[in-house]
C-alpha cells in the first residue's frame, strides 16, 4: 500500500498580489490544522527558485510525500510544480495546486472573505491531495510530417520551414491557389516592395519543394486522433479539370460561352472571369478550374451543342466527370494558418458602400493600383455611369475597427500603415490629386512605420482628425460631412473617392475551422492562443498552432514571424519523433464493470472498446480504454453507473472529499 | 439589523472554458461575490449528476456547473452529455422540493470573464434568495 | 387466458434441449400472494399461472442468477431461460438487451398479453385475504375473485394497479412465442399521481417527500426488486467513495432515493415494482414515472421500446433542451 501522507502546504504571496487580499499567515496556520498536513509554509514567491527550492528542500528534510501549493491558477504553474517535485524526487502528480489568486485574491476586496473563500481552496486540495495516485507520462511514436490548414503568407512561411527542415508537409488549401490575401496586395508598407514580386517565389517553392504536398481547393474535413498522430481526411473538390493535363495555356478560359461574366474573387469584384478560370495570372498551381456555380454545363446540364471549353483544349484536360476526392493521412502536428476576411463595409450604410461606385474599400484599392489589376494600375472609378479619374481623394480609417457600434473593439493593426501606403501611390501616380486622411489615431508603431507617415505627410496628404457621421451625393461629388476634431470645426468635404480602411476580421467560416479542431475563441473571435504572452502560438489542444491572421490582426512581418514560431513549435514532436500524453487517463475497474458499453458510446474519441475476458469460467464483457487514445475528459465516468470506469486524479474518490471540504466551513 | 444570509456555493467548473474564463475574470480583476468555491474538472461532461447531490448534502446551499458552450468542447462532446445528465437532474431535485434557485449551470467560454462575474452573481442571489439549505444536509450527530 | 394452453406451451418449452429452465408464475402460499415459478421440467409447469395478481416482473430475475466459479475445463451453460413476459416486463427484457445486461441468445420470451393486473394492497384493503390461495380473473370490466369457494365480481378500475391505468403497452414489444390475444391498450389516463405532486407548493413537495423519505428502512427492496438495477456492486452500498452513508436517517434515505432515480433515468420502464415492494409504501412510482414523462416529452426517448436504440444515458441530441443554462 502506498505509505501515509505527509502533506506540505506552500502559500504564496505573489508579492502583494495575494497576500495584500488573504490574510495568508491565518492561511498557513490553519492549514497546519488540517489532517495529515506536517509542514505550511508561506513565501513571498513560490514559483521563483527559492521558492521552489523551499519544497524540494522540505520533501527531503520532512520526508513530505503530498503538496499543496496555494498560488495562482494551475493553468499557469501546475507544469512548474509538478517539475520541482520531481527533481526531488517525487511523483510529479502528488501535486494539488488552490487556486488563491485568479480566483480569489484578485476577485474578491473583502479580506476577512477572501481569507475564508481561501482556507476553504486549501481544504479542498489538502482534501484531494492525500488520495492521488502516482501516475506516469507516457511516450508514443510521433509522424513526422505535419498538415497546414492555409496557404497564404504564413500557410506557405511555415510550410517551407518544416519543409527544409527535412519533414514532410501536407499544406491545404481551399481556393483554386496558393497565395492568400498578400497575393492581393500591390505594394507593402513601409517598403513599398511589390507583394507579388517577393510571395511569388515562395509560392513556387512551395509547389516545388519535395518535400510538400499541395492540395489546394480542398478543405480539411475531418481530424481525429491527438499530438503526434492525428488521422486527417481532406476533400478535394472537383476542379473538372484534370490537374495533371492542363497545361495553363488558358484556352478555355477564353472560349467559355460566358466568358468575364463573372466577378473575380481574386480582384474583389472589380475585375471579371470565365466559368473556367485561374484566380490570377501568377496562380500557383498555374491550373484551371471550373467553378460549379457558374459553369453554364454544371449547372444547367447544357452549354451549346457541347462545352466549348472541351473542344479548344487541346489537351483534353477538362472532364466534367470529375468528383470529390477524399485524401487521408497522418500527420504529428497541425498549423491554423486560415487567414481573415475584411469587414464588410455594407455594415456602415452612412458611408454608401455598395450605394455609390466611387465609396472602395481598401482592399478593392489595392486591386486598383495593382498592375496586375482590373484596371492595369490606373486608378479610375466610376461616378455614377461616368468613369472617372478622381482628383480629389478622400481616406476614411478605422471603418470596422475600433468601433462597437458594429462589434468590433479591437484595432485592426494594419490599416493606418496600408492607407498611408495607399496614399502615397496615390500621390506618385495621380500628382495632381490632393489626398486626404479622416483618422481617430494613427498607429504607426512598427518599424520605419513613424518615419513612412511622416514621408507620406510631407507628401502632401492631408491628416484630418476626425470621424465622418455620413457620405452623401451633391451634384456629381461626394460629400463628407465630418468634424476636424483639433480644431473642433464641422466641415463638409467634397470629393470624388472614397477610400474606406475597412479592418480585419475573422474568416466567415471560423466556425467551421473552430470545430474541426476544437479551438478557441478570444472575445474578438479570432482563434484562442494557449496564453496571451507566453504560448503566443499554441492552442489549448498540444500540436495545433496559430499562425497568421487568424490568431489576429497582424502586418505580413508578423505574420511571417509568427508562421516561422509555429513552424519551429510544430517541429518540436516531429523532430524527437515522440510525444508524451497525458498519464490522467481513464482506467476500468473490471470486477463491477457491467460491460454494458455506455462508455464505449459516450466517448468521442473511440477509446473504450468492450472485450470479452474469462471471469471464473464465465465469458463476460468488460470495458476497456485505450490509453493512447484517451484525453482523460471523463465523461465515460459521469455515465458509468456502476462507477466502474474513473478518470486518474480526478476519480470520484478524489472529487467527493473536496465538495465535503468546501462544504465544513460556513 | 439582521445579517445577511451568506450562501456557501460549489462549482464544477471545466478546465478548458469555464475555469479559465474564471482565471480571465481573475486577470482583468472583475469582482464578484466570495461565497463560490470551484472545483475543477477536465470537463463539465466530467461532472456526475450525483455530485450536485452530493455537494447540496455536504453542506453547500447551492451548486453551479458550467462549461464550454455546445460545440466548443474542447473533447467535442462532452458538455452535450452534460447538459443531458444535469437537465434531468433538475427535473429530478425540484419535484423533490429542492429550491431549483440553488442550482445552475451555464456555459462560460475562455473569454467571458465577465459573463462569469454574471453567472456568480446570479448563482449567489439566486441561493441567497433560497436562504440557507437545510433540507436533506447531512447533519452531525452529537453523540 | 388459456390456462392449459400457457402450461402446454410451457412444458414444452422446457422440454427443449436448449432451455435451461422457465421462470413463469404460480400461486403463492396464501391469499392474493403469486410466487415466481422456476420450471425446470415439463411436469412442474402444471402449477403455473397468468391472472390478475402476476404483478411480478419476472425479468427481474434474468440479472439476478449467480454465476458460480465454473471448474477449470468446464464450459458455461448456455441454454436459454424461458421467461413469461406481460407488456411491461417486456420492456425490461429489452432493456436490459439495448444495455448488454444479457444477450438475446439467452434468453426464450413467453409473451403473454396483459389486461392489467390488480394493486394486491389495494385489493386485499377493500377485500381481506384469507389462508387459502385466491384465484382471480380478468372479466371484461371486473375481476372474477374466487376464494374459500365463494365468487365476487371486483369492479376492474377500484383495484388496478395504477402502473396500469396509464399503460401504453399493455402487449409484449419483444417475444418469441405469444400467447393469447393482444389486447388493447388502454385508455392512457393522465397521471394524476405525479401532477398532485407537481401541483404542489416547493416547500409542500419538500415536506411530502420528506415525511415519506424519513420512512424508508433501507431494505433495498425497490433496488433488488428492480429489473434494471442489476450492477453486480451497486455504487450506493461503496465504503471508497461514499455515496451514501449507512446510516437510515432523512438525509441519507434521501440521497439513496434521488441517487437509485437518477440512475433509472431514461432506463424505467415503469414496472412499478419498487413501488409494489416498499414496505414503507413510499410512493416511489411517482418519482420514476415523473423522469420518464420528462425523458419522452423533453427528449423524445422512450426506453424498452426500440431494439436498436442508443441508451439514453449513454447519448445526446445537439438540440436537446437547454432552457435551464445560465
Amino acid at each position: 500500500m502506498t505509505e501515509k501522507p505527509k502533506l506540505g502546504v506552500y502559500i504564496c504571496h505573489c508579492g502583494i498580489n495575494i497576500s495584500a487580499t488573504v490574510d495568508v499567515e491565518a492561511l498557513t496556520e490553519y492549514a497546519l490544522t488540517l489532517p495529515n498536513v506536517k509542514v505550511a509554509r508561506h513565501y513571498s514567491y513560490m514559483c521563483s527558485d527559492p521558492g521552489q527550492l523551499l519544497i524540494k528542500n522540505d520533501i527531503k528534510a520532512e520526508g513530505l510525500n503530498r503538496i499543496v501549493v496555494a498560488s495562482c491558477s494551475p493553468r499557469m504553474h501546475e507544469p512548474t510544480f509538478r517539475k520541482s517535485i520531481q527533481a526531488a524526487g517525487l511523483n510529479p502528480y502528488f501535486l494539488e495546486m488552490a487556486n488563491i489568486r485568479e480566483q480569489c485574491s484578485w476577485v474578491h476586496e473583502d479580506r476577512t472573505e477572501a481569507t475564508i473563500k481561501a482556507k476553504k481552496l486549501v481544504a479542498a486540495a489538502v482534501a484531494k491531495v492525500r488520495l492521488l495516485e502516482p501516475l506516469e507520462a507516457r511516450e508514443v511514436e510521433a509522424e513526422r510530417s505535419a498538415l497546414i490548414i492555409g496557404a497564404g503568407i504564413a500557410g506557405i512561411q511555415a510550410a517551407l520551414d518544416i519543409a527544409d527542415a527535412g519533414f514532410k508537409v501536407y499544406l491545404v488549401e481551399k481556393s483554386p491557389s496558393v497565395g492568400g490575401r498578400m497575393a492581393q496586395l500591390d505594394k507593402t508598407f513601409p517598403t513599398l516592395d511589390c507583394s507579388a514580386c517577393i510571395l511569388t517565389p515562395k509560392m513556387v517553392d512551395s509547389a516545388n519543394h519535395p518535400n510538400i504536398e499541395l492540395i489546394t481547393y480542398a478543405e480539411v474535413e475531418e481530424v481525429k486522433g491527438y499530438i503526434g498522430n492525428f488521422e486527417i481526411k481532406v476533400r478535394k473538390k472537383a476542379r473538372y479539370v484534370d490537374f495533371d493535363k492542363c497545361t495553363g495555356c488558358g484556352d478555355c478560359a477564353s472560349a467559355c460561352r460566358v466568358a468575364n461574366r463573372f466577378a473575380s474573387e481574386f480582384d474583389e469584384g472589380m475585375g471579371k472571369r470565365s466559368a473556367v478560370y485561374l484566380p490570377f495570372p501568377q496562380a500557383v498551381p498555374a491550373k484551371y478550374t471550373i467553378d460549379p456555380k457558374s459553369c453554364l454545363y454544371l449547372t444547367k446540364g447544357k452549354c451549346g451543342k457541347a462545352p466549348k471549353c472541351a473542344e479548344v483544349c487541346g489537351a483534353g484536360a477538362i472532364n466534367f466527370e470529375q468528383t470529390d476526392e477524399l485524401v487521408e493521412f497522418k500527420a504529428g502536428a497541425i498549423i491554423v494558418a486560415t487567414g481573415f476576411d475584411v469587414f464588410d463595409a455594407t455594415g456602415k450604410p452612412e458611408y454608401g458602400y455598395g450605394q455609390y461606385p466611387n465609396v472602395i474599400t481598401g482592399l478593392e484599392m489595392e486591386r486598383l493600383v495593382s498592375a496586375s489589376g482590373p484596371t492595369g494600375g490606373k486608378i479610375k472609378v466610376f461616378n455614377g455611369a461616368e468613369e472617372i479619374v478622381p482628383q480629389e481623394i478622400a481616406f476614411i480609417q478605422c471603418v470596422g475597427s475600433r468601433d462597437k457600434s458594429v462589434g468590433v473593439e479591437y484595432c485592426s493593426r494594419v490599416c493606418c500603415m496600408y492607407t498611408a501606403k495607399q496614399a502615397h501611390l496615390i500621390v506618385d501616380k495621380l500628382p495632381e490629386a490632393k489626398v486626404r486622411v479622416y483618422y481617430m489615431d494613427v498607429r504607426a508603431f512598427g518599424k520605419g512605420f513613424e518615419e513612412f507617415y511622416d514621408r507620406v505627410r510631407r507628401e502632401g496628404v492631408r491628416y484630418i482628425r476626425g470621424n465622418p457621421s455620413e457620405i452623401f451625393k451633391r451634384g456629381n461629388k461626394l460629400v463628407i460631412k465630418a468634424e476636424d476634431t483639433l480644431t473642433a470645426t464641422p466641415l463638409e468635404d467634397e470629393v470624388d473617392m472614397v477610400v474606406l480602411a475597412v479592418g480585419l476580421k475573422p474568416r466567415s467560416d471560423y466556425r467551421t475551422t473552430m470545430e474541426l479542431l476544437r479551438l478557441s475563441q478570444s472575445p474578438d473571435q479570432f482563434f484562442l492562443e494557449a496564453h496571451p504572452k507566453l504560448r503566443p502560438v499554441d492552442t489549448a489542444t498540444d500540436g495545433i498552432f496559430l499562425a497568421g491572421c487568424c490568431q489576429g490582426p497582424k502586418d505580413i512581418p508578423d505574420t511571417v514571424a509568427q508562421a516561422k514560431g509555429a513552424a519551429s513549435s510544430a517541429m518540436i514532436p516531429l523532430a524527437k519523433g515522440k510525444v508524451t500524453i497525458g498519464a490522467q487517463v481513464a482506467t476500468v475497474f473490471e470486477a463491477t464493470c457491467r460491460g454494458c458499453g455506455f462508455c464505449v458510446s459516450i466517448c468521442p474519441y473511440s477509446a473504450i472498446e468492450l472485450v470479452t475476458v474469462n471471469r471464473m469460467g464465465h465469458m463476460i464483457e468488460v470495458a476497456r480504454v485505450n490509453e493512447a487514445l484517451c484525453k482523460g475528459c471523463g465523461s465515460c465516468s459521469a455515465g458509468c453507473l456502476s462507477d466502474s470506469i474513473q478518470p486518474k486524479s480526478f476519480r470520484d474518490r478524489q472529487i467527493l472529499p473536496q465538495i465535503a471540504a468546501l462544504g465544513v466551513l460556513r | 439589523m439582521s445579517q445577511q444570509f451568506e450562501p456557501n456555493i460549489v462549482a464544477f467548473l471545466c478546465n478548458w472554458c469555464s475555469y479559465a474564463g474564471a482565471d480571465l475574470a481573475g486577470t482583468s480583476r472583475v469582482r464578484y461575490p466570495a461565497n463560490l468555491q470551484a472545483i475543477r474538472v477536465m470537463c463539465s461532461g466530467r461532472v456526475n449528476p450525483l455530485y450536485v447531490m452530493n455537494a447540496l448534502q455536504q453542506g453547500a446551499d447551492g451548486v453551479l456547473i458550467s462549461g464550454c458552450h455546445p460545440g466548443d468542447c474542447h473533447y467535442m462532446e462532452g458538455n452535450f452529455h452534460a447538459r443531458r445528465r444535469l437537465g434531468m437532474l433538475k427535473e429530478l431535485l425540484e419535484f423533490v422540493g429542492v429550491d431549483p434557485r440553488r442550482f445552475h449551470m451555464s456555459w462560460v467560454s475562455a473569454s467571458e470573464g465577465h459573463k462569469w462575474k454574471e453567472v456568480v452573481e446570479k448563482t449567489v442571489e439566486d441561493a441567497r434568495a433560497a436562504g440557507p439549505f437545510e433540507g436533506f444536509r447531512r447533519r452531525r450527530i452529537d453523540w | 387466458m388459456d390456462l392449459d394452453k400457457l402450461r402446454k406451451t410451457a412444458a414444452e418449452v422446457v422440454s427443449r434441449d436448449d432451455v435451461k429452465y422457465l421462470i413463469g408464475w404460480r400461486p403463492g402460499s396464501y391469499g392474493y400472494r403469486v410466487a415466481p415459478g422456476f420450471v425446470e421440467e415439463a411436469s412442474a409447469a402444471e402449477t403455473l399461472i397468468f391472472s390478475p395478481l402476476c404483478t411480478i416482473n419476472l425479468a427481474t430475475y434474468l440479472t439476478l442468477t449467480e454465476k458460480l466459479p465454473l471448474p477449470r475445463g468446464s464450459a458455461p451453460d448456455q441454454r436459454k431461460v424461458a421467461l413469461m413476459v406481460k407488456g411491461c416486463d417486456s420492456r425490461a427484457v429489452l432493456q436490459l438487451l439495448v444495455e448488454k445486461g444479457i444477450r438475446r441468445d439467452q434468453v426464450l420470451l413467453i409473451g403473454c398479453p396483459c389486461p392489467g393486473v390488480v394493486d394486491t394492497a389495494l385489493l386485499s384493503l377493500k377485500y381481506p385475504e384469507t389462508e387459502s390461495p385466491a384465484d382471480l380473473k380478468w372479466n371484461g370490466d371486473h375481476f372474477l375473485l374466487r376464494q374459500d369457494g365463494q365468487e365476487t365480481a371486483i369492479p376492474r378500475l377500484s383495484v388496478l394497479a395504477e402502473k396500469c391505468r396509464l399503460c401504453r403497452y399493455p402487449n409484449p414489444v419483444i417475444s418469441d412465442i405469444t400467447l393469447g390475444e393482444p389486447v388493447e391498450a388502454q385508455l392512457t389516463a393522465e397521471d394524476s399521481a405525479v401532477a398532485e405532486v407537481e401541483a404542489m407548493e416547493l416547500g409542500a413537495r419538500a415536506a411530502y417527500w420528506e415525511e415519506w423519505f424519513s420512512r424508508c428502512l433501507r431494505c433495498y427492496a425497490c433496488r433488488n426488486s428492480c429489473p434494471l438495477c442489476y450492477c453486480r456492486d451497486c455504487v450506493l452500498d461503496r465504503l471508497n467513495p461514499t455515496w451514501v452513508n449507512r446510516a437510515v436517517n432523512f438525509s441519507e434515505n434521501t440521497a439513496f432515493h434521488v441517487a437509485r432515480a437518477f440512475h433509472l433515468v431514461g432506463r424505467c420502464i415503469e414496472c412499478g415494482e419498487c413501488e409494489r415492494v416498499c414496505p414503507a409504501n413510499i410512493p416511489l412510482g411517482r418519482l420514476n414515472r415523473k423522469l420518464a414523462r420528462e425523458v419522452r416529452e423533453q427528449y423524445g426517448h422512450e426506453p424498452g421500446i426500440d431494439p436498436d436504440g442508443k441508451p439514453f444515458q449513454a447519448g445526446f441530441k445537439p438540440d436537446d433542451p437547454e432552457e435551464f443554462i445560465l
